[in-house]
């Protein structure tokens, strides 16, 4: 990805890089901005730093272990990454979880919304210079932790799905935890919605930066609540509804100013439509089983799942050779949609805009990181793991 | 008291030093508690400066070896010179002539300087980015800080800071008479230190740590030093000016914390600026109110 | 014109307690669920093994000491053991369960990680049977 300038060269023209290492990011990546003073023309982006080799380890273990092999693809969207598998693999394999599994599962998904929400608000305050709002989102964020901690046993990683269902009930007093948790989310984000409109030196940093109009969201394939930002109302909940979405109709929040404050003010206020989703499905918790039985072998066939995790759009392709591993898993998660908007939005722009452009798509490069192999001119090579490593290891210097 | 006693203990040297480092820990601690944290003990600042004097310093390639190394000496022994001049602890100055104003406020101004030396000549983009913003935010906040503290000197009649704080103490605290010079001075100061939401130079989600990335161990002990003493001069010159001077360690004490405990509300509350946004901000306004407030000042002398 | 929308709250936190648990000092109790260490009870496993199947990170092995009288050592590596609770989810005879209290795990050597789970004579009798070192995915 890249958007070069003219070959001639100007005098006090440099090129700054930020990362591997760099404190604006919390994961490694690998930009490169040439700036002319303090105002960026060009910039390049290279990704790869966090590559772990998911796709070619879930080959080798088996349905079950993949759950959890996958669900630690993020930390902070672990438990969509691991529904979106269960979805899958469950499609292929004929089986519908129990109702109250559903409910179970969407609960912990609106609930991982609301506290990955308030740890990105933290990260973008805490980009902005803004640490107050940093500690402040990050301390309303703990009472969520401990609420996956009651309910599931983890503060991440939660591990509550199984291949057909979930593993653990809501007790009477969890839901009532839950529900007071909820009250506070709504308080919080009520006086965070406040905060971001209003307050002048914030302001300053995000309004009319970084604006992005319906077309260019369109054009650039943005997805998630970077794209709801310019009026692109893309949501799989709405457009393909699964688990319990199918009964819970969700009311997608739009804003058309498609800047950087934009931005802030979609995703604080899908904390209250998550909020809203909570209580609504916990008036109506269906009861029932937990899980429904599952084969240990998947039958044949491929599938794909999407589903809406908090940065947008999340992606699965899932291959069964009807063994007992699968045959192929194809991840694409929504930062890789929407990396390419920052490159395209930083020029023209300040040096100092840059972090926060970044962080206003919500950027995991932990999830992001895939190796694609490209097929030149008919030429199929099958790699070894030796070559493959040292690939990784020469390209990457 | 003589001269070595003044220099090495008390007010200077030592005693300086231990009020910079306590500065920085109410600082800490203040801005923790504001944002609902514990914050550091009070050995901390200390803690951190004993184990900076104790690690390598790395010294990068095709730096000039003795400015790099000289440079945080230098901001130091600025510094350390400007509080001669200032009643640090309600105590006489050591040194005081006419025009000893300008020499304190400029020697702050080598610091500042320094500091962005230091980040120029070094090969490093982070450093050469914000050793240029250094120098940015200097040219925009020299000036009005410069005019707010001549207010109270156009008042008093006098460039001598010992006959500006006697006739702050005998009168109505400028803050009452001069309350936008007083303002003026504070955002002055906070933009010279370099503490947010001036802290555009060291925005360190930005540029790393601005024009002292290259620094490490004695060099970044020194530098971080220099900043506290800066800070500690800076608050006592503005409270002796226009809080109705500091004629005992008591009125000292109270002063500088009532100073201090302000400007660190005003660093929890508010995002950093870009740095084109802080100079254009306050090169405009800052001027003008200092100007205005002059005006003021002068139409006032007239009239009396 | 507002200057601050957090002033409020700023100065409301200077007197209230901060948010920060000062651990080890204070130690909330653990919710009933917490994924803690894995513990076994030996009286009721038959010996299937699925939770070795199952297990994504390898910790846990079952060594026979006397298969068809039903008497196993289990094993346990808590070093790779990722608490996820699956192999609690296996076990179709409830053997397995993860404790909410013994979450404070670390150690200073490698030694304290391997638990061996069992009646005392069963782990007598296997004291000689080395540790093992392959965690790479069985296929």
């Amino acid at each position: 990805m890249t958007t070069h300038p003219d070959s001639a060269a100007t005098p006090k023209r440099f090129t700054i890089p930020i990362g591997p290492q760099h404190p604006a990011l919390k994961e490694p990546g690998f930009f490169e901005f040439t700036v002319e003073g303090e105002t960026v023309i060009g910039a390049t982006l290279r990704l790869g730093y966090a590559h772990r080799g998911i796709e070619k380890a879930v080959v080798s273990r088996t349905w079950v272990q993949n759950l959890y092999l996958l669900e630690r693809v993020c930390g902070i969207c672990s438990h969509i990454h691991s529904l979106a598998y269960c979805l899958g693999v469950e499609k292929l394999a004929g089986v519908t979880p129990p109702p109250r599994a559903q409910a179970i599962r969407v609960l912990i998904a609106e609930l991982e919304r609301m506290h990955s929400h308030l740890l990105w608000l933290g990260v973008a305050a805490h980009d902005a210079g803004f640490e107050t709002l940093f500690m402040y989102s990050w301390r309303d964020r703990e009472t969520i932790l401990d609420l996956f901690e009651q309910i599931s046993g983890n503060r991440v990683n939660h591990s509550i799905n199984t291949l057909g269902g979930v593993k653990f009930d809501l007790t009477a007093e969890q839901i009532v935890s839950v529900l007071k948790a909820v009250e506070l989310m709504e308080e919080r984000a009520r006086y965070y919605l406040d905060l971001v409109r209003n307050d002048p030196m914030l302001g300053q940093r995000i309004r009319g930066i970084g604006t992005m109009s319906a077309a260019e969201a369109h054009r650039m394939g943005v997805v998630g609540p970077t794209a709801r930002a310019s009026g692109v109302g893309r949501d799989l909940r709405v457009e393909a509804p699964y688990a319990a979405y199918t009964a819970i109709p969700v009311v997608v929040m739009l804003e058309t100013d498609g800047d950087l404050q934009a931005r802030f003010i979609v995703r604080i206020r899908e904390m209250f439509e998550s909020c809203r989703i909570i209580r609504v499905l916990l008036d109506h918790l269906p009861e029932g089983d937990l899980q429904a039985r599952m084969p240990r072998r998947i039958p044949e066939g491929e599938t794909i799942a999407r589903v809406e995790a908090p940065r947008g759009e999340l992606f699965y392709f899932i291959k069964s050779n009807g063994a007992d591993m699968p045959e192929r898993i194809k991840l694409r998660t929504p930062t890789l949609c929407n990396l390419g908007s920052v490159l395209a939005l930083c020029i023209g722009r300040q040096l100092a805009d840059i972090p926060m452009l970044l962080i206003g798509t919500d950027p995991c490069f932990s999830c992001n990181d895939r190796a694609v192999v490209i097929h030149q001119a008919g030429n199929r090579e099958k790699w070894t793991w030796e070559q493959f490593r040292r690939y990784g290891n020469e390209a990457l210097r | 008291m003589n001269a070595l006693g003044t220099l090495l203990l008390f007010p200077g040297g030592l005693a300086l030093l231990l009020v910079a480092l306590l500065a920085e820990w109410i600082s800490r601690k203040l801005l923790a508690r504001l944002q609902n944290r514990v914050g550091p003990r009070w050995f901390q600042p200390l803690a951190d400066t004993v184990k900076l004097l104790a690690k390598e310093e790395v010294i990068p390639e095709g730096v000039h070896r003795i400015l790099f190394e000289f440079l945080p000496v230098l901001s130091l022994a600025a510094v350390l010179t400007a509080a001669l001049a200032v009643p640090l602890f309600g105590v006489v100055p050591a040194t005081s002539y006419a025009g000893d104003l300008i020499v304190t406020v400029y020697l702050l101004s080598l610091l500042t300087l320094c500091t962005s030396l230091a980040g120029l000549i070094t090969d490093d983009h982070y450093a050469a980015l914000g050793g240029l913003r250094v120098l940015s935010q200097l040219f925009s906040y020299e000036a009005p800080f410069l005019l707010a503290l001549l207010g109270p000197a156009v008042a008093a009649e006098s460039w001598q800071i010992t006959r500006i704080t006697a006739h702050a103490g005998s009168n109505v605290w400028m803050l009452f008479t001069q309350p936008v010079g007083f303002v003026v001075a504070v955002i002055g100061l906070m933009g010279k230190l370099e503490l947010s939401p001036f802290d555009a130079p060291e925005a360190h989600t930005e540029i790393v740590a601005g024009s002292l990335t290259e620094y490490s161990g004695r060099g970044l002990a020194l530098f971080r030093l220099s900043r506290n003493v800066a800070l500690v001069v800076g608050l006592t010159l503005v409270a002796a000016l226009y809080l109705g001077g500091v004629s005992d360690p008591l009125a000292f004490a109270v002063k500088t914390l009532a100073l201090l405990l302000v400007i660190t509300t005003v660093q929890a509350l508010f995002a950093r600026l870009r740095i084109d946004q802080t100079i254009g901000l306050w090169w405009h306004y800052g001027v003008l109110l200092a100007l205005g407030q002059w005006f003021l000042i002068l139409i006032g002398k007239g009239a009396a | 014109m507002r200057i601050s929308t957090i002033l409020g709250m700023a100065l409301q936190s200077l007197f209230r307690v901060p948010a920060t648990r000062s651990y080890p000092q204070e130690r909330t109790p653990s919710p009933e669920r917490l994924r803690g260490q894995l513990r076994w009870n030996p009286e009721k496993c038959t010996g299937c093994a699925v939770c070795v199947k199952d297990c994504p990170a390898v910790a846990i092995e079952l060594l026979e000491v006397d298969k068809a009288a039903k008497r196993f050592v289990l094993r346990y590596h808590t070093d790779r053991c990722i608490f996820c609770s699956q192999c609690v989810q296996s076990c179709r005879f409830k053997c397995l369960s993860l404790s909410n209290e013994a979450w404070e795990l670390a150690a200073l050597d490698k030694q304290a990680f391997t638990v061996d789970y069992g009646r005392d004579e069963d782990i007598h009798a296997l004291v000689e049977k080395p540790a093992s070192t392959d965690d790479s995915p069985r296929l």
